[in-house]
């Protein structure tokens, strides 16, 4: 498609979507690769270029056959940070995105200038009775839609009217989401003590109404992070930046400009 | 022709307006509505039937489902255990242990050769890939299911069948590094394997493995073109040809003393297919890993769009992918005539059934086992008795004539 380049990282294949120019955002994406529509791009596009790769599986990025744990999405972007043509970049990581942020944040924040973190998965918080993170695999996929949104009417997903393509593409994006994200359920037990060593300015960005994981979950990672502050926006979910584009892109403008 | 009894122990006695408000009858339902005293009850009459089946000449089958009403076999080496104690003949069949389900094939490795050994050399081991809600409720990733399942059995052969001290075992999904199981097998160098399975590919590994290979209900076109698969597997490897003994197919069966009472009592069956089936999206359509991400537009759609084909299930069953929740689907809404029609139900007078099971025997080149689905749904303990012992007086004597020959 037009709108991706292809960037070749150490060997993997990455369908990468590239927008705007200015301060440089490595995008990494939740649930499912950005949608090149999606109005964020647009509002972030005069002030930032936003760099977003599909991970492997997701989307058109190929997954190798020995590529298959949050491990080596770690190492990618961490070999990714080196690649791009930038000494640092922000980087903003949504959902399970976050979790890869924060994971290649702790690992080594020489390339990174700053870290966002939208309503981001990745470590335990709750007692061991009590998940933090829906399981989007195991619950009606009704549940799943009205505790991703503020809006759930507004965003239900309309299969029926979908492209090939698309459908094509999110159930690829949900295997591989199952694949790296699956045991234990989208979070590293380790990660957590490790959190401590992100030395950058942080921003915890958090949709007010997000019932995959909540706000209190957001303000705990804040709190274990040294430099983060943690920011809710209102009238939204799971998915702040796509049902508050512009209250969610002004943050990040705001945020990279401080 | 062997002929393999079995029952899954359904729990059909929750209130329908329950079933009728569950979003599944599988996987979520909660426990609450199974009643202990009725479970002990159904476990005795239906281990009494596994029994007189063993007086009456018949082999006995073992399934394994969790968390539902479909059955309350949840634990099958503890089942195979009792069986391999309390019966005295039969061949038993595990079919089987949900082996992708389990964190540790040494272990099941090393129930069956306990229950091998417990029984002298009767067990028949079989292995299952296993279900959405099952994936729910054992806590198993969907993705790389298949990949699991074969690394498993290869682990379980290699456990029971190494004799010479502890080895190590450092595959893709399983780390073992002190594989040493006592008892060791009855039956060398291991109880002879089975595997059940609908879909072309892994029906050609189960052929390249001589494993031998059973058909759940299937019907006689897509039993014949697994069957089909197998064989075509084996040649194109340069194997050796296989005789009918390699090949299995379940169904349900009953018989009555008329055909009237055989239907009658034989549609019960149909419980399995109408009410135990119902299993909520998130468990079926929407599992990843169930079929490949380019089947989605038909997948996922609930009608197909102006522009496009309309959704073809035989395109899907040659390429091997038809999802199995397509295939429930299909069987949910099914009557007794249609069933029959399709080789999924086996019913009538003992002429008449076994007329029906050769009919099906020749429409997809024969097969060497019947796994018989013998009761299910409110079918009574009595109901139940009675057709075993018809079954095995009137109807098994004729498939046992039914020798294995080498099919094409």
């Amino acid at each position: 498609m037009a709108e991706y380049e292809r960037l070749d990282v150490r060997g993997i294949d990455l369908e990468v979507l590239r927008r705007g120019s200015g301060a440089p955002i490595l995008a990494l994406h939740g649930l499912q690769p950005i949608d090149p529509a999606a109005a964020f791009l647009d509002r972030l596009a005069g002030r930032a270029e936003v760099i977003a790769p599909s991970h492997p599986g997701f989307g058109g990025s190929p997954r190798p056959g020995d590529f298959d744990t949050v491990y080596d999405l770690v190492h990618l972007y961490l070999d990714l940070l080196e690649a791009l043509p930038y000494e640092r970049v922000t980087l903003m990581g949504f959902s399970f995105g976050g979790w890869l942020a924060a994971e290649v944040a702790a690992a080594c924040c020489h390339r990174i200038e700053r870290l966002i973190l939208v309503d981001a998965f990745g470590i335990k918080v709750g007692d061991r009775e009590t998940p933090d993170i829906l399981d989007i695999f195991n619950t009606h996929p009704d549940e799943v839609v009205r505790r991703s949104w503020h809006d759930p009417e507004r965003f239900k997903p309309d299969f029926n009217a979908w492209e090939d393509d698309a459908l094509v593409r999110y159930a690829r994006g949900r295997e591989a989401l199952s694949l790296y994200g699956f045991q234990p359920y989208m979070y590293n037990p380790q990660l957590r003590r490790w959190l401590a060593r992100i030395a950058v300015p942080t921003l915890v960005l958090w949709g007010a109404a997000d019932r995959v994981v909540t706000p209190e979950y957001g303000q705990a990672y804040a709190d274990l992070i040294p430099a983060a502050r943690f920011e809710l926006i209102a009238d939204a979910g799971h998915h702040p930046e796509k049902e508050q584009p512009e209250n969610f892109a002004g943050r990040v403008i705001g945020f990279v400009g401080e | 022709m062997e002929s393999w009894w079995q029952c899954e122990i359904p729990y059909p006695f929750v209130p329908p307006e329950v079933l009728a408000a569950a979003d599944s009858v599988r996987g979520s339902l909660p426990n609450k509505w199974c009643d202990p005293t009725i479970s002990a009850d159904l476990f005795e009459e239906v281990l009494d039937e596994f029994l007189l089946c063993d007086d009456e000449g018949l082999n006995v089958l073992a399934i394994e489902h969790h968390a539902g009403i479909n059955s309350l076999m949840g634990s099958n080496p503890m089942f195979v255990g009792i069986l391999a104690r309390q019966t005295r003949k039969a061949r038993i069949l595990s079919l089987g242990t949900l082996v992708s389900l389990r964190t540790d094939p040494v272990r099941i490795a090393e129930e069956y050769a306990t229950a091998d050994v417990m029984s002298r050399g009767r067990l028949e081991i079989g292995f299952v890939k296993s279900g959405g809600t099952e994936m729910a409720s054992n806590q198993t990733n969907p993705v790389g299911n298949l990949e699991r399942y074969w690394e498993a059995i290869d682990l379980i052969r290699k456990a029971l069948s190494s004799h010479e001290g502890p080895f190590s075992w450092e595959g893709k999904y399983y780390t073992h590094r002190h594989v040493n199981i006592w008892p060791r097998p009855w039956q060398q160098p291991h109880p002879r394997l089975w595997s059940a399975t609908g879909d072309p590919p892994t029906a050609m590994e189960v052929g390249r493995r001589g494993m031998v290979h059973v058909l759940v209900l299937r019907g006689p076109d897509g039993t014949k073109r697994a069957y089909q698969a197998h064989r075509r597997a084996r040649a194109e490897a340069g194997l050796p040809k296989v005789t009918t003994d390699n090949f299995a197919y379940a169904a349900m069966v009953y018989v009555g003393e008329t055909e009237e009472e055989g239907r009658e009592v034989g549609s019960k069956l149909l419980w399995f297919l109408n009410t135990s089936l119902k299993s909520a999206p998130q468990y079926a359509k929407f599992l990843p890993g169930t079929a490949p991400p380019e089947f989605a537009p038909q997948i996922y759609r609930t009608a197909p769009r102006p522009a496009a084909l309309a959704p073809s299930d035989m395109v899907n069953a040659e390429k091997g992918v038809a999802p199995a929740s397509q295939n429930a689907a299909k069987l949910m809404s099914i009557s007794t005539e249609e069933a029959m029609q399709q080789g999924i139900l086996f019913c009538g007078n003992p002429d008449s059934v076994y007329r029906q099971i050769m009919e099906f025997y020749d429409k997809v080149g024969g097969f060497g086992h019947l796994a018989m689905i013998g009761r299910s749904g409110f079918m009574t303990h009595e109901e139940s008795v009675k057709g075993i012992k018809l079954f095995a007086r009137e109807v098994a004597p004729r498939l046992r004539a039914v020798k294995p020959i080498v099919a094409e």
